[in-house]
C-alpha cells in the first residue's frame, strides 16, 4: 500500500483536473437564434453541471425567449443526447466526446493544442444548455433549492460506503453537518475539508475494503440514437480470493499464502472476460479514468483511495482500441 | 420438483442477501409458478410479467393498470393482510368485467414495475413508473401517494420506515428516471422477518414483494397462495 503522501498527491491532481466547456445557448430558446455568444469556462473535472446553471441563466437572461424560466429549469446536452447531470462532467467527457486519452510517453500537445475555431478539435468541450422541454423522459428534473442534487449526490456515497464497509451505517453515523459538508466540499472545490469529512468515512489505510466501489461504463455503439449508458457493476473485492483448489494444496502452508492483489486488470478480466482476455495488457480496450488511461497493474483500492469521484466511486470509462 | 414448489431445497449462500445468481433462479421460479395460474391476478390489475434480459443483467417485468374513479386505492385487499374476504374474491374472479381494460384511457393509470437485483446492496429493489392513460410524461411523486400508497404506510414511507424511503433516480438496466423504493434497509427487514426458518430464493422473493408491494398496493394474485402449504408472511402489514 503506498503511503498516505502519495495517495494525497495523486488525490490533489484529480481534484486539480480542470476541462475547457463553451456552452451555447439552445438556438430556439435565443431571441438571437444562433448568434449568441457562447459561454467559457474552464471547470473542474470532479463537479456537476447543474452547478453552473445559476451563471448560465443569468449569462443568457437577455437571450432568452422565455424570461419565466428559472435557473433549475436548466439542462445539457452534447449532439443531441441529454447529459445525466448526476455524473461528474469529467466522466461525461471521457463518456461522449470520444478523446483519446493521455497516457505515459504521449507527446503533450494534444493537451495544449484545443482550439475554439476548430469545431473537430474535442476541446474546448462544446456543450448546449437548454431552458425548457425537460426530457422527462431521459434525466429526473432538478429543484430550486438543489434538494435533489444534495440527494442523488448522498445515495451515492451511501452505496460506495455500503460496498467499502458492507453496511451503511458510516454514513448515518455522519453528523448532519458533515453529511452536508461533504456535498459542500465537492461543489466549492474544498479538498482539505473533503479530506477531513471522508477519513470518518474510509476505512484506515491497514484496514482494507470488503468491496471496491467501482462502476465500468461500457463503450457507446457510435451513432446509436440511444443515450442509455451501459454500466456493470459486481463486487470486486480488493483482494482476490484464493481459489478452493488453491486452498485445499495448500493447507500445510496456509498461513504463508497471501491473497492477490486486486488490480484494475484482474478486475477487467474478471468482469468483461471478451473485452479485456489478458489481465495484464489492454489488447482490445482501455480503461480510463479522469482522462488519462489507467495502468493495467494498479492496484484497485489503491485507486480508489486517490483517485475516486466525491462521491466515492471509481467510475471508469471502457474506451476501444485501434 | 423445484418449479412446483415453493420449498425447494435449495437455501440462500448469503442470506440476508441475494446473488445474482439466486436472484434470476428466483425470478425463473416465480414467473413459472404466475404462469400457471389461471388468471393473472385479477383483483390487483395484473396485465402482464415477464423476463427482460439486457446485456448487464436481468429484471422482472409487472404491468399493471387500475382505474383512478371507482377502483380506488383503499378498495383494494393488500396481500397478506389477515382479513382477506374469500366471497368477495370470488365475486372479483366470477366477474368478466374484472378483466377488461377500462377503454376510458384516461381514468386509468399504467404503472410498470421493475424487479433488479441491486449491484451495490445485494437485495431486489423495485422501480416502477406511474402514467395516467397512454400519456409519456410519468406521474410525480404526489400522484404516487394518492394512488399507490395505501393510507397506512403513507407516513412510515415519508419518515424513510423500515423498507426505505420511495426515491427518484434512474433505472440501473435502462437509464430512465423511475421511482424506486430505497433498499438500504431491506436485507435488515428480511433478517428480522426470515431468519427463524430457511428460505429459498423463490421464497424469499415472495416475501420482498409481499412486503415492498403491500406498500404500493402492488397485491400478489391470492391464487399463489390457495394451493400450496406457503406461508402467508403474516403481520408484514
Amino acid at each position: 500500500m503506498e503511503t498516505q503522501a502519495t495517495l494525497h498527491s495523486i488525490q490533489k491532481a484529480v481534484w486539480d483536473g480542470r476541462l475547457p466547456l463553451q456552452i451555447r445557448l439552445t438556438p430556439s430558446e435565443s431571441r438571437r437564434y444562433d448568434k449568441t455568444d457562447p459561454y467559457l469556462i474552464s471547470y473542474p473535472r470532479i463537479s456537476y453541471l447543474p452547478s453552473l446553471l445559476p451563471r448560465l441563466r443569468a449569462f443568457f437572461a437577455s437571450s432568452l425567449i422565455d424570461p419565466d424560466s428559472q435557473a433549475h429549469d436548466g439542462w445539457f446536452s452534447f449532439e443531441g443526447v441529454p447529459l445525466k447531470w448526476h455524473l461528474p462532467v469529467g466522466l461525461l467527457y471521457d463518456l461522449y466526446a470520444g478523446a483519446d486519452p493521455a497516457s505515459k510517453g504521449a507527446s503533450e500537445t494534444d493537451d495544449t493544442g484545443w482550439d475554439i475555431d476548430n469545431l473537430d478539435s474535442p476541446l474546448p468541450w462544446r456543450l448546449v444548455v437548454h431552458f425548457s422541454d425537460w426530457p422527462d423522459q431521459e434525466l429526473v428534473r432538478l429543484d430550486s433549492n438543489g434538494m435533489v442534487m444534495n440527494d442523488a449526490f448522498i445515495n451515492s456515497v451511501k452505496e460506495a460506503d455500503f460496498l467499502r464497509n458492507g453496511t451503511a451505517k458510516g454514513i448515518m453515523s455522519l453528523s448532519k453537518e458533515d453529511s452536508s459538508g461533504l456535498w459542500e466540499s465537492v461543489q466549492e472545490l474544498d479538498l482539505p475539508s473533503f479530506q477531513r469529512i471522508s477519513n470518518i468515512l474510509l476505512p484506515p489505510l491497514h484496514q482494507p475494503f470488503r468491496n471496491i466501489p467501482i462502476r465500468i461504463f461500457l463503450p457507446l455503439p457510435p451513432d446509436s440514437g440511444s443515450p442509455s449508458l451501459k454500466v456493470v457493476q459486481s463486487p470486486i473485492p480488493p483482494s482476490i480470493p484464493l481459489s478452493s483448489v488453491a486452498a485445499s494444496q495448500s493447507t500445510l502452508s496456509r498461513s504463508s499464502i497471501t491473497p492477490q492483489t486486486q488490480t484494475i486488470g484482474t478486475a477487467l478480466h474478471s468482469l468483461l472476460p471478451n473485452l479485456f482476455p489478458s489481465r495484464r495488457t489492454p489488447v482490445l480496450a482501455k480503461p480510463v479514468l479522469h482522462g488519462a488511461a489507467v495502468p493495467m497493474s494498479a492496484p484497485v483500492e489503491e485507486v480508489v483511495r486517490s483517485s475516486a469521484y466525491g462521491d466515492g466511486w471509481l467510475y471508469v470509462v471502457i474506451r476501444m482500441m485501434g | 420438483m423445484a418449479s412446483s414448489s415453493l420449498s425447494s431445497s435449495r437455501s440462500l449462500s448469503t442470506f440476508p442477501f441475494l446473488t445474482q445468481e439466486e436472484f434470476e433462479y428466483a425470478c425463473h421460479m416465480f414467473l413459472n409458478r404466475i404462469n400457471m395460474l389461471d388468471n393473472l391476478g385479477g383483483e390487483g390489475g395484473w396485465s402482464s410479467i415477464r423476463l427482460v434480459q439486457q446485456t448487464t443483467g436481468l429484471f422482472l417485468k409487472i404491468s399493471r393498470s387500475i382505474r383512478t374513479t371507482s377502483a380506488h386505492h383503499h378498495d383494494s385487499i393488500p396481500f397478506g393482510s389477515v382479513d382477506i374476504d374469500e366471497g368477495q374474491m370470488e365475486i372479483y374472479e366470477d366477474d368478466p368485467e374484472a378483466l377488461i381494460r377500462p377503454s376510458d384511457s384516461s381514468n386509468c393509470l399504467q404503472i410498470e414495475h421493475d424487479i433488479v437485483l441491486s449491484p451495490t446492496y445485494q437485495v431486489p429493489v423495485l422501480y416502477f413508473t406511474l402514467r395516467r392513460g397512454s400519456h409519456p410524461r410519468p406521474l410525480g411523486i404526489d400522484e404516487v401517494y394518492q394512488y399507490l400508497v395505501p393510507d397506512q404506510y403513507t407516513k412510515e414511507l415519508q419518515d424513510v420506515g423500515v423498507m426505505g424511503g420511495i426515491t427518484f433516480g434512474y433505472h440501473p438496466q435502462s437509464g430512465t428516471p423511475a421511482f424506486f423504493v430505497h433498499p438500504c434497509n431491506t436485507a435488515d427487514a428480511m433478517r428480522q422477518i426470515a431468519s427463524q426458518k430457511r428460505v429459498t430464493p423463490e421464497e424469499y422473493l415472495v416475501i420482498w414483494l409481499g412486503m415492498v408491494g403491500n406498500r404500493l398496493s402492488l397485491n400478489l394474485p391470492h391464487e399463489l397462495f390457495a394451493t400450496e402449504r406457503v406461508q402467508k408472511p403474516e403481520g408484514l402489514g
